[in-house]
């Protein structure tokens, strides 16, 4: 018996090894193949077996689609192919061949590498080409190369050359310092494409720097404007004289003096974010000047008192909406919560008493998550979405609040939003849903009970995703993650020179005026070349009359922890986009919190207030021009973390979105369900 | 005299040894973002485990299709929702750690690897929009997970599955009312035709549009507000709505299920015509033929039951109400003994997988998972 057991085993072996020898080998008329963009070349490949003939035996050959095509895809039945290859992009591709087989584990495949080399280069761009510049200073260039297909080649290797390096040369950063009066010629080059100008070194006639400001102590977080001038010898401003900047200092805390913390910009404005100590300092030419500045703190810190909390412990709430109530609730306050990943619910609260906060009713629509709840202004309708919809219908519903005892369903919109709603946002009687994270639908609601959809907003920009829309003043500021910002006129006025109200400064109502819920037009907008635009949000700064749009991330780098019932760790910032050149939107503020995430925002006054889950809810002085880390510039009015034994998640801060309301913050946490909090006038007191 | 006795004890317990399968099936849940790992051993379902999908934590991106390689070394899963796009992911079986994903095309959902090319090819389904443009099937190098090419079909392909040949690949689009038939090797459209069955009396798709709106399952109901759209569109979407195509193990005949007007007809592979139609109760959806040819089953979504059918005799021989309301999926294990069926739930109420006993006529056992139970496949079974 056992002998037979080994006999049957070693045939096999043997079988299987005959089989394994038994194999084909393709060969490729080349080892390599080069075909530029556009550009079609035909190889022949041959399928052959053990004794080097065709191994007749068919096999299919395949590219990679957008990046190389193969044409026929398969061979003749003798093994042979005559195959046109065309290339669609530049890099590496690879052309695949498979034998087809019955048996599958028969199959034999290879691979030709094709290099689709990149188009030549074709020019060279400077940031900018000055006739003239003084000696003594340095000039920071900066180029942008662009091949044949006109793509931007920020790979290539450019070497920048002065012809006269004793009267002017580069560093390896492309700085150019200007030694001495003399004339030279630039010349940019890269691959046998180059590009020159000739530059004027003249004499600096600096002979004197000042910095023009008399304050003498700011806090942490202002931004001082150094105002500094170069000066010739008749004491006459030299405008043109570019000037280095910077500073140094002794911060107050620490035993032996750390260093001071700030931010000083290329047009001499400067920010501090530790107290201590500063010289700031202007120079050009071997001239320069400095000032002292003391930096106190900020002192911005009140207290917070919790006012009320409604306790959801089953399921995760998503965001919040709270408003007064109407008819015969009329002096009461009323919020509405939504819910995540659970069974479609709405939760209504009564919160007119904050600290007894109750739900007073419950709607349930087929959704697993109700992410968004909006209320409109008149307080008589409410806007619910739907995600994970049995049906995958999703859209949206809208509920009739006006007694929210007893809210009622007016109507399901779905129509064309099987792909979800993930956010909406209710505007003088229309709804606008983001659809799908495509587009944001627009929707007229005169008539609750018959919606009906007007128009439609959506990017053009190749592989566009949309996550939420926010609007204020007729103008409609989406967040769409790579391609940022958005802002749209849905309906703003026309700018009348007779308003003399502050809303005027917001620059876009300037270019406003010719869009409407039936047709949107765009006003501006800036990429986030991040990826991360999650939340958007405009403020008009009521201290410096600037327009910012505050743009916010989400990111989850280590997934979440929800779904496995742990806490999550996500990060992300606010930042501040100034708009007041809706032209040339430029980031200039941060407000991030290390080691914590970012959602949702609101923004009163010259205060922000956060989301930042796992960071909690945080309150943000934004008075004044932002510059900088403001995170770091102790801006914080006050956090609070909602943490609760009994929540969700027990003990694990997890801040959605927030409120003001009246002298209130209500927010949601996803852990722990509804707050209600107050900003006290009282200072916090540090611990002793 | 030893050896004898162990001899004997293997005889008499070698029925037991051969009948004690663990048969193990993958199960998408796609509201909870999250695939399970179904053990049956004949008696009982077991959960064995539950794999976290995706890389968006607080959106829902919805695992769709999911099919096994045919070595049984990988699982693949369609993600429906991206940003835009949604992604085929690469998986291991047993490990279940994630191997690699290909961005594809909107809403990517039900896929098969083809036994000829070993090309995997699955739909895009796009359910977004007006249902006006037509979509196309990708095709996927499953190895290199790299993404070959796109072959257009008509508008919301699904369901996505070859002939064991591996030749040919069947996908219906639901909202034009076509089955479409691709040749694998070529990669292009051969034929289409109309899932309309031959004897179908409601010839006027004026009155059949609005009447079949009525019956036709939730999932691709259209409300008030659909209907005045569709209307102002122009629509003239044949009612079929087809929903699935599944080839007979004999490769003569593919079977579409026509959820929107309750029947599954059967389509000759060779004359493409269709020869037979089966009327179902409400809403049928997934289908699959047993591994012997014997039994049709098919889920049917809007009636929350599952329907088995003997393909020789034509007949219905068995119904049974699934114990949540959205029937989904089915695969039929190879040994067509079980068929395992996904059923969605609604709401917060968990998935299951409810498996049937095909000889016996019965359910035999339930395991609860994830929220909105889908797409299923069946991975091994084991002694």
């Amino acid at each position: 018996m056992k002998n037979f057991l080994y006999i049957l085993l070693s045939s096999a072996l043997l079988f299987a090894q005959e089989k394994k020898k038994d194999t084909f080998l393709f060969e490729f008329e080349q080892d390599s193949l080069e075909i530029n963009v556009g550009e079609e070349k035909q190889i022949t490949i041959r399928l052959l077996n053990e004794d080097g003939d065709l191994a007749q035996n068919p096999f299919y050959v395949f590219g990679q689609r957008k990046a190389l095509s193969a044409s026929p895809r398969i061979s003749d039945s003798t093994g042979l192919a005559v195959v046109t290859v065309k290339a669609f992009k530049p890099g590496r591709a690879y052309l695949r061949t498979r034998t087809i087989t019955v048996n599958r584990n028969d199959r034999i495949s290879d691979r030709l590498l094709i290099n689709v080399p990149y188009p030549p280069l074709d020019r060279i761009v400077f940031d900018k080409m000055p006739k003239k510049l003084y000696a003594g200073t340095v000039t920071s260039f900066e180029v942008e190369v662009f091949d044949k297909a006109n793509l931007s080649r920020p790979d290539a290797d450019v070497v920048l050359k002065s012809s006269k390096n004793s009267v002017a040369s580069f560093d390896k950063f492309m700085n150019l310092e200007a030694k001495k009066p003399g004339k030279i010629t630039v010349t940019a080059s890269v691959d046998g494409v180059k590009k020159s100008f000739k530059v004027n070194i003249v004499k600096n006639p600096t002979q004197k720097i000042t910095i023009n400001s008399n304050v003498a102590e700011i806090r942490t977080g202002d931004v001082l404007n150094m105002n500094a001038k170069a000066l010739d010898k008749r004491g006459k401003v030299l405008n043109d004289v570019p000037l280095n900047y910077s500073y140094t200092g002794q911060a107050d805390y620490g035993t032996f003096g750390l260093p001071t913390s700030g931010l000083i910009t290329d047009d001499g404005r400067f920010v501090a974010e530790t107290a201590g100590m500063y010289t700031l300092s202007a120079s050009s030419a071997g001239f320069s000047s400095q000032k002292r500045v003391k930096v106190v703190p900020r002192n911005v810190e009140k207290k917070i008192k919790l006012i009320g909390h409604g306790l959801i412990t089953d399921v995760f709430t998503s965001d919040l909406w709270v408003w007064p109530g109407i008819g015969k609730h009329e002096g009461k306050d009323f919020a509405v919560t939504g819910t995540w990943g659970a069974n479609g619910e709405a939760y209504f609260w009564d919160v007119t008493d904050p600290t007894d906060m109750k739900i007073i009713d419950t709607v349930t629509v087929d959704a697993r998550t109700v992410n968004d709840v909006k209320i409109s202004e008149d307080g008589k309708v409410g806007v619910i979405t739907r995600e994970g919809a049995s049906n995958r219908k999703n859209g949206f519903v809208i509920l009739d609040v006006s007694d929210p005892y007893d809210v009622k369903i007016a109507a399901a919109y779905n129509d064309d939003m099987t792909g979800g709603v993930h956010n909406a946002f209710i505007y003088e009687n229309h709804v606008y849903a983001v659809n799908n994270g495509r587009k944001y639908d627009i929707i007229n609601i005169d008539d609750p009970y018959n919606p009906r959809r007007v128009g439609v907003y959506e990017l053009d920009t190749p592989g566009h995703s949309i996550h939420d829309v926010w609007i204020e003043n007729g103008i409609a500021y989406s967040s769409n993650w790579a391609d940022g910002i958005v802002a749209v006129d849905i309906g703003a006025k026309k700018f009348d020179e007779a308003d003399r109200s502050s809303l005027q400064y917001n620059p876009l109502l300037a270019k406003a005026g010719q869009g409407s819920p039936s047709n949107p037009v765009k006003l501006a907008e800036l990429e986030d070349p991040t990826g991360r635009n999650h939340a958007a949000f405009p403020f008009l700064s009521k201290s410096t009359g600037k327009f910012y749009v505050i743009g916010g991330d989400e990111i989850f780098p280590w997934g979440i922890g929800a779904l496995k019932d742990e806490p999550s760790n996500p990060r992300g910032g606010y930042h501040f986009l100034n708009f007041s050149d809706p032209e040339n939107p430029v980031e200039e503020a941060i407000y991030q919190v290390p080691e914590a995430g970012s959602h949702n925002m609101w923004i009163v006054g010259d205060t922000l207030i956060t989301g930042n889950y796992q960071g909690g809810l945080r309150i943000v002085d934004i008075s004044g021009e932002l510059l900088g880390d403001i995170y770091k510039q102790g801006r914080e009015i006050g956090v609070y973390l909602s943490l609760h034994e009994n929540g969700r998640i027990p003990n694990s801060p997890m801040v959605w979105g927030a409120q003001p309301y009246k002298e209130y913050i209500f927010f949601a946490d996803m852990n722990s369900g509804l707050y209600c909090i107050v900003i006290e006038n009282e200072e916090k007191t540090e611990a002793p | 005299m030893k050896s004898y006795f162990f001899q004997f004890i293997l005889i008499i317990t070698l029925p037991v040894q051969i009948f004690a399968k663990d048969y193990y099936v993958y199960c998408a849940a796609e509201s909870e973002d999250e695939v399970a790992l179904i053990r049956f051993d004949g008696k009982k379902a077991y959960v064995e485990k539950r794999i976290q999908v995706g890389v968006w934590p607080v959106e829902i991106e919805g695992p769709h299709g999911i099919t096994i390689s045919p070595e049984g070394d990988y699982w693949y899963l369609s993600m429906a929702h991206g940003t835009p796009y949604g992604h085929l992911y690469k998986y291991k079986t047993g490990t279940d750690e994630m191997v690699d994903r290909v961005e594809l095309g909107l809403f990517p959902a039900s896929m098969e690897i083809s036994n000829s090319t070993g090309l995997l090819y699955v739909v895009n389904f796009n359910l977004h929009g007006s249902h006006e443009e037509k979509s196309t099937v990708s095709i996927v190098d499953p190895e290199e997970m790299i993404e070959i090419d796109r072959v257009e079909t008509g508008v919301m392909p699904h369901g996505s599955r070859l002939l064991n040949s591996g030749m040919k690949h069947y996908s219906v689009a639901m909202m034009s009312g076509e089955l479409f038939e691709i040749d694998a090797m070529r990669m292009a459209v051969s034929r289409k035709i109309l899932t309309k069955p031959a004897n179908n009396k409601n010839q006027s798709m004026h009155n059949m549009s609005h009447k079949n709106m009525k019956k036709m399952d939730h999932s691709h109901m259209m409300s008030n507000s659909d209907k005045k759209g569709m209307a102002e569109m122009g629509h003239k979407m044949p009612p079929e709505k087809p929903t699935w195509v599944y080839p007979h193990p004999n490769d003569k005949f593919v079977y579409v299920v026509n959820n929107g007007t309750d029947n599954v007809v059967e389509v000759d592979v060779d004359n493409w015509k269709i020869t037979r139609t089966f009327n179902t109760d409400k809403g049928p959806y997934n289908c699959e033929v047993s591994d012997d040819g014997k039994f049709l089953v098919v889920t049917y979504k809007t009636a929350g039951k599952l329907g088995i059918w003997n393909l020789k005799t034509g007949k219905e021989v068995a119904k049974f109400k699934n114990s949540r309301k959205i029937t989904h999926g089915v695969v039929i294990s190879p040994d067509s003994r079980y068929a395992f069926v996904s059923v969605e739930g609604i709401g917060k109420e968990p998935g299951a997988v409810e498996v049937f006993d095909l000889v016996k006529l019965k359910s035999v056992a339930l395991a609860e998972i994830g929220k909105q139970a889908g797409g299923i496949a069946f991975w091994k079974m084991d002694n």
